[in-house]
């Protein structure tokens, strides 16, 4: 176990898993001292069924009428102050938020308005700026994922004025999240595929990148082989419910493991596509993965071949060579983004030139990639990636995730 | 490990830990919203450089602190009640507790004291209820830790006072302060710390959260114990230690009370012998018993318990036998160091008779009573080697 | 049971003011002649102004752009609008990272340094902040200092580069 000469880790948001998890709810909340919550979710969630499932879950035992379904897929500013509005008009005591990452961050900034009474929500967003416990928020994640029903962060959209605010504190960590199987059964195998790797890249960033420490490695190696084994399974068989709460869970503790240890360039570059061609996170984090690792290599192969045994068991580990190893996990998440590519009939994208929209329409043009190259260079994670990466790398990087090649490292400049 | 099951997991505290982690603290404190700390301590047994090198690491940040140092191993709650009206009327808004064992537990119970207001903190016991969350509270473990420390439990004269809520914010674990000059102290703190962590990986209701602390904390000792013990000059070896102990707290708090912590608790409480040092003892009667009911419950200890290679190349059938040769050759190796200091059963143990006599009464009160006093008898026969 | 005021770390927080101000005017003086670093404050809004220093009582150093010249401020957080704090959480951590037993990098790794504003703006400070280092010290201490030593400076780069900046950085121009 590696011990750094100084490192801080921080995980205070509850628990809850399992098949019934949600029935746990009214008595979280009363643990609390609440009743009266504002459910915030989407229109996909709700459309899902999802929160019929939660409202009846909460037995009458808690108010479930005040539901609110319009979260936007990029968190929105206006979205935040009218749901505060709401809640602090039906004298809510509480937050329930059921759904992905928007709404996870949807509900956090929420929770920053109602406690502490803000009318300019620009003010808490600096360091330092939450001082105290917000109101209670309950985390339902139905996707497996995004972990950000264990992050500190929220990134709310200011649409009018373009920018992008983002909050950071502890104090935005959900009081408890709640890991039911049944709000993760209704993703189709194309979801199921990329909210799966988005989680595997959570978990193996935070095991290379230069804030890894004691606990956020543990909770890597265990999501690590859970993701590994139960991927591939939910995404054949999308009913299997033991599965679905084990990628529920290894989403869970990949969420918490990057929350404390950071990522790198696999998400520095995944959020400048994001933001550039709007490809979903998940599917820029599968494709840009075992490029990450490969841009890593020199600096961190010790670590990157130790991901080998959770990943593939006992025995490839034992038949691969220990100077292999490191190259055998990047062989081995390009295969299983094959797998899935499979699986999924082809809706898997396995490098970016295959990235399509509905109208099978190519999201990422060749000749955007100097643009992402560019873009990239103001994303923050590029401070926790353990090489140093500018323009020249990120393009190189870019163009190989874009053939589908694997990154020659012999270009690269190495420090 | 049954996830179908359902399971909670929680771990209110947050680690800092290395290199001038204290220096930290005005921070830290801020962020808590805390601003003028009560530091409660014992001179006695954590020593004036250690009580100097926390009040230096406010250097520069102008706040006043305050400073009770008087607390002994006997404390009980009327120093409770002593420190809560120090606490009241100088208007302090948190608490910072440096040391292990009994101070952190009398400033787990003066948390709680201040925390609801009581107008006598003697009143207090487990029965009282504890709903919402208390004040800001630090634990800056020193050496002489029993693995309790960031824990649920805080035990006041045989008393147990349980609750999430006594758990601390923040942990902070100081290269300057984790070492000892006695590698007696590391054995002891490093066997509480293991045997916890161990119990609680092989729990039933374990659960892959729990598992994350655990694992890290067996490991750890594992790898450093035994340099802790015999260098104890080596500032990273003792940092691990203390960082295992840290975790297992965690652990300990997630799952019900092992019987390795419970024998450990009891003589401690009864005859003021380190639960580490008890529960190194009856490690391997109740690791044989486990072992004798199903040995697949053990075979997961040998994940945690050695290489990943090894780990790898041991066919599953032969985990179980595995764990146990690296549990013993772990534990042969750690009394081997510390010789005729560590005793390996109770004779060496030197508890007399009519004090034994007690502890039996004491431990047949539990549910489980007869088998845990059969632990006790097979600790008190035979040393540890195979 | 006694009462204690916290008293000062004197001579640590000489050491990090000192070289606050050195490197405070040492960006000043490169943003004169470093093509690199006049690109990252030329992306910058005109009156940027950032601040890097420690808590919880400073030292601080303030740099920031007026008339498209880029500025060292001296160490008044008061003196202008500070749209960017890069924050380091003791005046040990300071230390620690100024006497290079800590690379920047390894502070930030470590939890010691906060960002507190813009991250795209923070990055461009920290780029412009690595290319002074390289100037500042001799490569086997900047190494340290940053995550990839530069490989493609030339020779005169790195001498004039050097001579300039602390000539300027002493003489203040």
């Amino acid at each position: 176990m590696i011990l750094p000469d100084y490192y801080e880790f921080c995980c205070r948001v509850k628990i809850v898993a399992g098949h019934d998890a949600l029935e746990k709810i009214p008595d979280l909340l009363a643990d609390m001292g609440a009743k009266k919550p504002l459910i915030i979710t989407d229109k996909g969630v709700a459309a899902a069924g999802l929160i019929t499932i939660v409202s009846q879950a909460l037995q009458g035992r808690v108010a479930a009428s005040l539901i609110a379904d319009n979260v936007p897929p990029d968190s929105d500013l206006k979205v935040v102050n009218q749901l505060a509005q709401l809640y602090q008009n039906n004298a809510c005591d509480s937050i329930i938020a059921v759904g992905g990452g928007s709404v996870m961050d949807t509900a956090k900034g929420v929770n920053i308005v109602v406690s502490e009474n803000a009318t300019d929500l620009m003010a808490f967003s600096g360091a330092g700026a939450l001082k105290r416990h917000l109101k209670p928020l309950v985390a339902v994640p139905t996707t497996a994922g995004t972990g950000s029903e264990v992050t500190l962060v929220a990134v709310i959209k200011d649409h009018d004025k373009h920018l992008k605010m983002i909050f950071t504190s502890y104090f935005l960590l959900p009081s408890v999240s709640v890991l039911d199987s049944r709000m993760t059964m209704t993703m189709p195998p194309f979801i199921t595929a990329m909210t799966g790797m988005d989680a595997l890249s959570h978990a193996m960033e935070g095991y290379y990148c230069i804030q890894k420490n004691p606990l956020s490695d543990t909770h890597s190696l265990a999501a690590v082989k859970m993701i590994c084994k139960y991927l591939p399974i939910v995404a054949k068989n999308p009913s299997d419910k033991d599965g679905r709460l084990a990628m529920s869970v290894a989403a869970c503790l990949a969420g918490i493991s990057f929350s404390n240890s950071m990522v790198g360039m696999v998400h520095n570059l995944g959020h400048a596509t994001g933001a550039v061609c709007g490809v979903p996170h998940g599917i820029c984090m599968a494709i840009l993965l075992p490029y990450g690792l490969e841009y890593n290599m020199h600096k961190c192969e010790e670590a990157i071949a130790e991901l080998l045994l959770p990943m593939a068991g006992e025995e490839i580990y034992l038949k691969t060579p220990k100077d292999q190893r490191a190259q055998k996990v990047v062989s081995l998440i390009r295969q299983m983004n094959e797998d899935l590519n499979s699986i999924t009939g082809g809706r898997h994208a396995r490098f970016f030139s295959e990235v399509k929209d509905r109208d099978g329409k190519q999201m990422v043009p060749r000749d955007v990639l100097p643009q992402i190259a560019k873009a990239a260079l103001m994303d923050g994670a590029t401070i926790y990636n353990p090489e140093d990466s500018d323009y020249e790398d990120n393009l190189m990087v870019l163009e190989a995730a874009w053939e589908g090649k694997p990154f020659d490292r012999n270009k690269m400049k190495k420090g | 490990m049954n996830l179908a099951a359902g399971f909670a997991f929680t771990c209110p505290f947050k680690t800092n830990s290395g290199n001038r982690a204290l220096e930290h603290l005005p921070v830290e404190l801020s962020d808590l919203n805390a601003f003028k700390p009560l530091i409660i301590t014992s001179l006695d047994l954590v020593g004036k450089k250690a009580i100097r090198t926390l009040t230096n690491a406010f250097g520069d940040s102008g706040m006043t602190l305050g400073v009770f140092d008087d607390v002994t191993n006997t404390a009980d709650l009327n120093i409770v009640e002593q420190i809560k009206d120090i606490f009241t009327k100088g208007q302090y808004d948190s608490i910072i507790a440096l040391g292990g064992d009994v101070v952190v537990d009398v400033a787990k119970v003066v948390n709680l004291a201040v925390s609801l207001k009581v107008t006598d903190a003697r009143q207090l016991s487990g029965e009282t209820a504890i709903r919402n969350p208390l004040g800001s509270f630090v634990v800056v473990p020193t050496a002489a830790v029993t693995g309790m420390e960031t824990s649920k439990y805080a035990f006041l004269n045989r008393k147990p006072f349980i609750s999430i809520q006594l758990m601390p914010n923040l942990v902070i674990l100081d290269t300057r302060l984790t070492r000892a000059k006695d590698g007696k102290i590391m054995a002891e703190a490093g066997l509480a710390a293991f045997c916890r962590a161990l119990e609680a990986y092989i729990a039933p209701d374990k659960n892959p959260f729990m598992d994350a602390y655990a694992f890290a904390a067996l490991r750890f000792i594992r790898e450093n114990l035994i340099t802790a013990v015999k260098n104890s000059s080596d500032k990273k070896a003792a940092l691990a230690v203390a960082n295992a102990a840290a975790m297992s707290g965690c652990a300990v708090s997630n799952t019900g009370r092992g019987v390795l912590n419970r024998l450990g608790q009891v003589f401690q409480d009864m005859v003021h012998v380190h639960p580490g040092v008890i529960m190194g003892m009856c490690l391997t009667p109740v690791l044989d018993d486990y072992m004798k009911k199903d040995s697949r419950l053990i075979s997961v200890l040998l994940y945690p318990l050695t290489t990943d290679d090894e780990y790898a190349a041991t066919p599953e059938a032969k985990r179980a036998d595995g764990a146990q040769n690296a549990l013993r050759k772990f534990l042969d190796e750690l009394y081997g160091a510390l010789g005729s200091k560590m005793p390996r059963n109770l004779k060496d143990a030197g508890i007399p008779p009519y004090l034994m006599d007690d502890i039996f009464e004491v431990i047949s009160r539990e549910p489980d009573g007869d088998y845990l006093c059969t632990v006790i008898e097979r600790a008190g026969k035979s040393p540890l080697k195979a | 049971m006694q009462e204690i005021h916290a008293g000062g770390k004197p001579l640590k927080k000489a050491y990090v003011a000192i070289f606050l101000w050195f490197t405070g005017r040492a960006i000043q003086a490169a943003a004169k002649f470093d093509k690199e670093v006049k690109k990252e404050f030329d992306a910058l809004p005109d009156d940027f102004t950032f601040a890097l220093g420690c808590l919880p009582n400073g030292p601080w150093m303030i740099v920031g752009k007026e008339n498209g010249q880029v500025k060292y401020f001296g160490s008044d957080l008061k003196c202008r609008r500070i749209h960017l704090r890069l924050v380091i959480k003791s005046v040990d951590a300071a230390f620690l990272i100024l006497s290079f037993q800590e690379s920047t990098v390894m502070a930030t790794a470590r939890n010691r340094l906060m960002v507190d504003g813009e991250v795209p703006y923070a990055l461009a400070v920290i780029r412009a902040l690595d290319i002074v280092e390289v100037y500042l010290l001799p490569k086997i201490i900047a190494s340290l200092a940053v995550k990839r030593y530069p490989s493609g400076w030339s020779f005169g780069r790195k001498l004039g580069g050097r001579i300039g900046v602390y000539t300027r950085t002493l003489l203040g121009f």
